[in-house]
């Protein structure tokens, strides 16, 4: 432990105040995570969880970015490498029951200097443990099986440990029971200082690896221990060891010790730490390696004399980096946000695409819409035409009569009837290729199979359609919507049309309208496909279901085969409008079915998710972290 | 076969696949065979065997029915294998995390040092070690592709099986975790900026291919020697190669590094209970002094001397056979518990669809027999004339049968109106119903009450069941028929409608004549009509002869005939309009009852073929699925006693 030991360098000016200037950043950006979190698991991005740059932001930076600079110094190792017997050493007491079994220490357990528990709440510097406090050395072997995380801690029952520091032995990194590996990993990210206990048989093992070489990257500083080292046989090969673990984790140990294997000394818990200078600080120097003369050192002592502020402010700093990596980081994942929010405007367009019906509903029973019309022509006709239209209603009310008693007419009752009968299996029909083209719409888009999967598989289709036929039979053959349509139409066209009225009288006398075709379809407000199909067929749109953003529409296209004659041109397009209109309006049970039965409220969840990627949060996300991207470097 | 002691020079033969295990040598004693596979019946373990291949191929177009094909594809060579080489020495593979030992067992085995071993690097063994005995052939161990080296040795240890010492599943980095270029920039102070990071060097282990290696060499292994240290023995990535390669292949479990770590024997058996194998033995040596004591000729160590005797007894000879039989068995066990994980959440949606179609068959039949029902009852007077026909037929002579043809004759002079539609005509008796071609198809079929709308709704329910149970097309088609569809399925239901309605009203027609056509009440019939003409002849001559012969009164004339006709007329038809009225009773109650006869006619049966068929197919491999296993857990109860020391997975049948 020389002068230029690599934990004495100058000490940078107010180091604490640097990264607390980071603490407003720190926190909107856990806020905007926090927010999007949720939407990105209904988008089908990665979970943020899983990544380093969470466990760095939310395990580290924000619980530590304001709170007086505590060092945690984490124990970190594969199973059965002696974990517990390094960090009771280092504790000076035991804390957490060293066994010959693998993989016993199921929890954390944190040895902390008197006092320091009553000035800080531990369940908020490690986010996601349960702290509970310390009553054996077996605590840390059966806790947190219940999927608990608890976090044992106790105080240093030597009273020597720094003021400053926490100590953690934590459970394995490469057992057999995955939690154990999480727990882990939750307090390397919490950690500034790792020891990291290797061996022989695990130096090179990829899940050790992989666990410092995080650690790494998020630039904690580390402590390399080589446990059960057949001293001093094996001293020549820890150089080779070391070499192959910097080389594959990128870590760059600010020291390394050697542990003889001595059962002995084990059991009684007195280890000794043998230093290796050579292969730390003085590399670059080269020269021939000194001989192995040092006497063991005392590690807590080392550890409570590194330069606390420097290491604290270097891991800070790490875990920045790590949140900010354009490739890894936080914008990697806004990154993957956002592409997952654009499957989804993919996936809207293949249901604008795909999920359009043509229903070709039967023609209307005339005398209801000629109904409609009387009614509204009744207070505005003179006399001659009354009775005149009485005489010809008494006649044909005779010759109907007539034509009932000899089964060719049928009363409009049943008239009615039959119309709704053809209706109804019109729209059943068109119900069926719906749910049809939505099936294809699933299949094509693996986005509309997560949403839409389950219901087009697993929703009761009977009650469907049994739902499309309660509607259709509550429906009344004129509704007031209608009515009041109709009424609005006339009173417009004779403001517009002063001949109007005798024009209409010929019309009434003649007219036949086409049969009605409707489009029903779901509509995306801004999709550009539907609009265009309302023009281009000069239909009328009835838009429906209004509900958010989204309307499942129906237009009526007005085919031309109408058989008004041709002085008729200036009634026409109205005539066409109101039997379109009565038309739309019948479908609109089906709608209402789609919508309320079979997609519930899918399509506005569509509609959300596709929104996603514009939402302001991700613009302050990326805003942010441009910034600190600055700041930082 | 009598040489079942000592290795097989030669790759065994092919033998006949009619006698897949010929020779087994019953002069032997029986204590002997039942050592070799106590309780095992080959003939019936073959017969499953090719059951189950059979089985697994049935239904390739339902996917879970390809999912365990291709499960099937992973074990069928490997049971073919273990049928047809019983012989063939076994081959053991060594594995276990890097630094457990291995190379030094297998040295210490093999009698020299033959696998690199040692502490300077890891991974030490990069590419796997085959040691056999000098004078066996291994030509049959395809070991392509992995550069596995060959070796020979003269251990008694090794003589009768084949060692492969394995690389080790640890150092490789993992599937899922991509080389991390920022993992070599975090240097120290002297940081890169994070941009120009991507420059790094890609880390060593980037090479390392030693996980693959061990899954290309671990399917040529008949049984698994897991070698683990105090520190290993919980590993996560040897406990999922374990976990992917154990089904079927027995285990020999040994705790190396006995010198140096305590013994966690206890506690390994614990961890394997948890991952579902059971250990009975494990064996616990220090390979470096076992090797020692074998170089120095020394008498080996207890534990050590142990791992060799159950090598011995366990792997050797007839042991061999009795492993590879039960391997096989644990294989075929694991197999069908894969297929049944992946058949099983079908069994509820099959049994949903075969319901569903029922029901949609239901449904379509109601609304063809209420449609064909208000058509028959509504054709009074087709009916009408076909009773008339009838009795026409029947009745000649007599007056009131005269009586009858004069009325019908008169009748076909009516024009009649040609007949429409299905019923029409055949009432009418025309009993070739034609449908029209093209969209016509389903207006031909309108009057019987199905219509495009009413198939497509139950077709789309069934499209939904079927979803469910994970069909689709091809098995089943869509809600909406194909043109060609359409066509074939309304010609066959009005096919069938036509010759099912064709019968149903002849049994009608014809119960109805049988009632009518009763001697007595024919005889009835002609009396009183006949009796009627009496009357008016009788009259006439009374009135002739007494009256005008004799009491004088002046000729009656010709007027009183034209009275007399008319009476006779109206007399008659009285008499039809009863004997019709009998005809007719009781028609609607009996058009009802054919009706309900409709659905044992199966017409809509067309419109569901497709569904009907698919899950009448997957309900019966899901049935035959059940056979067989319960045919494996009936052989598996048998062998069950006689295990050896051997690990195995558990629950191979349960």
């Amino acid at each position: 432990m020389a002068a230029d030991d690599p934990f004495r360098r100058s000490v940078p000016a107010a180091p604490v105040s640097r990264y607390a200037a980071w603490a407003g950043s720190v926190r909107e950006l856990c806020s905007v995570v926090d927010l999007l979190k949720p939407l990105a698991a209904e988008l089908g991005a990665p979970d943020p969880a899983e990544s380093e740059w969470f466990g760095q932001l939310f395990g580290k930076l924000r619980p530590q970015v304001t709170r007086e600079p505590i060092l945690v110094v984490a124990v970190c190792g594969g199973t059965n490498t002696g974990k517990s017997l390094v960090a009771n050493v280092l504790v000076g007491g035991e804390i957490s029951r060293s066994v010959p079994e693998a993989a016993r220490t199921r929890c954390p357990v944190a040895s902390l200097p008197v006092g320091l528990a009553a000035r800080i709440d531990l369940e908020e510097l490690f986010p996601g443990f349960t702290p509970r406090p310390w009553s054996s050395g077996v605590d840390a072997l059966g806790g947190g099986s219940d999927g608990d995380d608890l976090l044992i801690w106790r105080e240093d029952p030597s009273g020597r440990q720094s003021q400053r520091l926490i100590l953690i032995d934590t459970p394995d990194v490469d057992g057999t029971l995955r939690e154990n590996w999480h727990r882990a990993e939750a307090v390397r990210n919490a950690c500034d200082v790792i020891v990291a206990v290797l061996t022989q048989q695990k130096y090179n093992d990829a899940a050790v690896r992989d666990f410092f070489a995080a650690a790494a990257a998020a630039r904690k500083s580390l402590i390399v221990v080589f446990n059960m080292v057949n001293w001093p046989a094996q001293r020549e090969r820890i150089a080779g060891w070391l070499a192959t673990f910097t080389a594959e984790t990128g870590a760059a140990p600010l020291a390394v010790y050697a542990v003889p294997h001595d059962f002995s000394r084990a059991e009684a818990g007195t280890i000794e730490f043998f230093p290796l200078p050579e292969l730390t600080g003085n590399r670059a120097a080269g020269g021939p390696i000194p001989p192995p003369s040092e006497p063991p050192a005392d590690l807590a002592t080392v550890l409570s004399a590194v330069d606390f502020d420097r290491i604290k402010l270097r891991a800070m700093e790490g875990a920045f980096r790590v949140v900010l990596d354009p490739r890894a980081g936080m914008g990697a994942w806004l990154d993957a946000f956002e592409s997952s929010s654009r499957g989804w405007q993919e996936a809207r367009t293949v249901l604008a695409e795909e999920a359009q019906v043509r229903v070709e509903l039967p023609s209307a029973p005339r005398e209801l819409v000629w109904h409609e019309i009387w009614e509204w022509l009744e207070p505005r006709r003179s006399r001659i035409d009354i009775n005149l239209s009485r005489v010809y209603r008494v006649a044909g009310s005779g010759v109907a009569w007539m034509g009932r008693r000899i089964g060719v007419v049928r009363s409009a009752q049943e008239k009615q009837e039959d119309f709704a009968t053809v209706e109804l299996s019109a729209l059943t029909q068109a119900l069926t290729a719906f749910i049809d083209r939505l099936d294809a719409a699933r299949r094509r888009n693996p986005r509309l199979e997560k949403l839409l999967g389950d219901a087009l598989v697993y929703g009761d289709r009977a009650s469907w359609y049994a739902d499309l036929e309660r509607r259709h039979t509550a429906l009344p053959m004129v509704s007031e919507d209608y009515r009041s349509f109709v009424r609005g139409e006339l009173d417009r066209f004779s403001r517009e049309n002063p001949r109007f009225l005798q024009m209409l009288l010929t019309g009434l006398s003649l007219g036949s309208v086409a049969r009605p075709c409707i489009t029903v379809g779901l509509m995306v407000a801004g999709a550009a496909a539907v609009p265009a199909v309302a023009a281009a067929s000069h239909g009328l749109t009835t838009l429906v279901h209004t509900a958010g953003d989204y309307v499942v529409w129906a237009v009526a296209p007005l085919a031309g085969e109408g058989v008004l004659g041709l002085t008729m041109a200036g009634l026409k397009p109205l005539l066409e409008r109101l039997f379109a209109g009565w038309s739309a309006e019948r479908s609109r049970v089906l709608t209402e079915t789609l919508h309320d039965v079979v997609l519930g409220d899918r399509l506005e969840e569509i509609e959300r998710l596709a929104g996603a990627a514009a939402r302001p949060e991700v613009a302050r996300a990326r805003r942010l972290l441009h910034e600190c991207g600055r700041e930082v470097s | 076969m009598s040489a079942d002691t000592s290795p097989p020079r030669d790759p065994p033969p092919q033998r006949d696949p009619q006698h897949p295990l010929p020779g087994l040598p019953r002069t032997d004693d029986g204590a002997a065979v039942a050592l070799a596979a106590p309780g095992f019946d080959d003939a019936a373990f073959d017969d499953l065997v090719t059951g189950l291949a059979r089985w697994s191929g049935a239904l390739p177009d339902w996917p879970p029915a390809r999912r365990v094909r291709a499960e099937w594809e992973q074990v069928a060579l490997r049971l073919d294998r273990a049928r047809r080489e019983l012989s063939r020495v076994l081959v053991v593979g060594v594995i276990g995390g890097t630094g457990t030992g291995k190379s030094t067992l297998v040295n210490a085995l093999a009698g020299r040092d033959l696998s690199p071993a040692g502490d300077v690097a890891r991974p030490t063994t990069v590419a796997p070690v085959v040691v056999v005995a000098r004078d066996v052939d291994c030509s049959w161990l395809s070991l392509d592709g992995v550069g596995a080296r060959v070796v020979t040795s003269d251990s008694p240890a090794v003589a009768n099986i084949v060692l492969v010492d394995c690389p080790d599943p640890d150092t490789q980095p993992g599937p899922d975790t991509q080389p991390d270029p920022d993992t070599q920039a975090a240097g120290d102070d002297g940081e890169v900026p994070a941009g120009d990071r991507s420059g790094a060097a890609a880390r060593p282990s980037d090479s390392n291919r030693n996980r693959d290696l061990l899954e290309a060499v671990l399917p040529a292994c008949d049984v698994l020697l897991l070698v683990a240290t105090a520190q290993k023995y919980r590993s996560w990535s040897v406990a999922r190669e374990v976990a992917a390669f154990a089904p079927g292949r027995p285990l020999l479990f040994v705790q190396t590094h006995a010198s140096r770590d305590p013994d966690i024997r206890d506690d390994w058996r614990l961890e394997l209970e948890r991952q579902g194998i059971e250990a009975p033995s494990i064996h616990r040596i220090d390979g470096l002094e076992a090797a020692r004591r074998t170089a120095a000729g020394l008498e080996p160590e207890p534990g050590y001397a142990a791992l060799v005797r159950a090598i011995d007894e366990e792997l050797v000879g007839r042991a061999a056979r009795r492993v590879r039989r039960t391997g096989a068995l644990d294989l075929a066990g694991w197999f069908v518990r894969q297929a049944r994980q992946q058949l099983d959440p079908f069994r509820q949606p099959v049994v949903a669809l075969l319901q569903g179609v029922e029901e949609q068959r239901e449904r379509l039949e109601e609304l063809m027999g209420r449609a064909v029902g208000q058509k028959l009852r509504d054709s009074r007077p087709a009916w009408q004339r076909i009773m008339q026909d009838e009795l026409v037929e029947r009745w000649q002579g007599g007056p009131f049968a005269t009586f009858l043809h004069t009325l019908a004759s008169l009748g076909a002079l009516w024009p009649r109106l040609r007949a429409g539609g299905l019923v029409g005509r055949i009432l009418a008796g025309q009993n070739s119903p034609a449908f029209a071609a093209g969209d016509g198809a389903w207006q031909s079929i309108e009057e019987v009450g199905l219509g495009e709308a009413d198939v497509e709704q139950s077709r789309s329910i069934l499209v939904g069941l079927a979803a469910r149970a994970a069909i689709g097309e091809p098995m089943v088609g869509r809600a909406r028929l194909s043109e060609a569809a359409v066509q074939t399925s309304v010609g066959t239901l009005l096919e069938r409608t036509g010759n099912w309605l064709v019968g149903g009203v002849d049994r009608l027609v014809s119960e109805r004549r049988d009632r009518a056509d009763a001697p007595w009440v024919r005889a009835i019939c002609e009396f009183l009509f006949s009796g009627m003409i009496i009357a008016v002849l009788g009259r006439a001559g009374w009135n002739f002869f007494y009256g005008h012969l004799w009491d004088g009164q002046p000729v009656g004339g010709l007027g009183f005939l034209e009275e007399a006709l008319v009476w006779l007329v109206i007399w008659g038809l009285l008499l039809r309009w009863i004997v019709f009225a009998r005809m007719r009773a009781g028609l609607d109650r009996d058009i009802a009852s054919l009706v309900t006869r409709l659905p044992g006619a199966r017409l809509v049966d067309p419109f569901v073929q497709d569904f009907a068929v698919a899950a009448g197919n997957t309900s019966a491999y899901l049935d035959e699925g059940a056979v067989l296993d319960g045919r494996l857990r009936g052989l598996c109860e048998r062998v069950e006693e006689g295990r050896s020391s051997l690990g195995r997975l558990k629950g191979a049948v349960r």
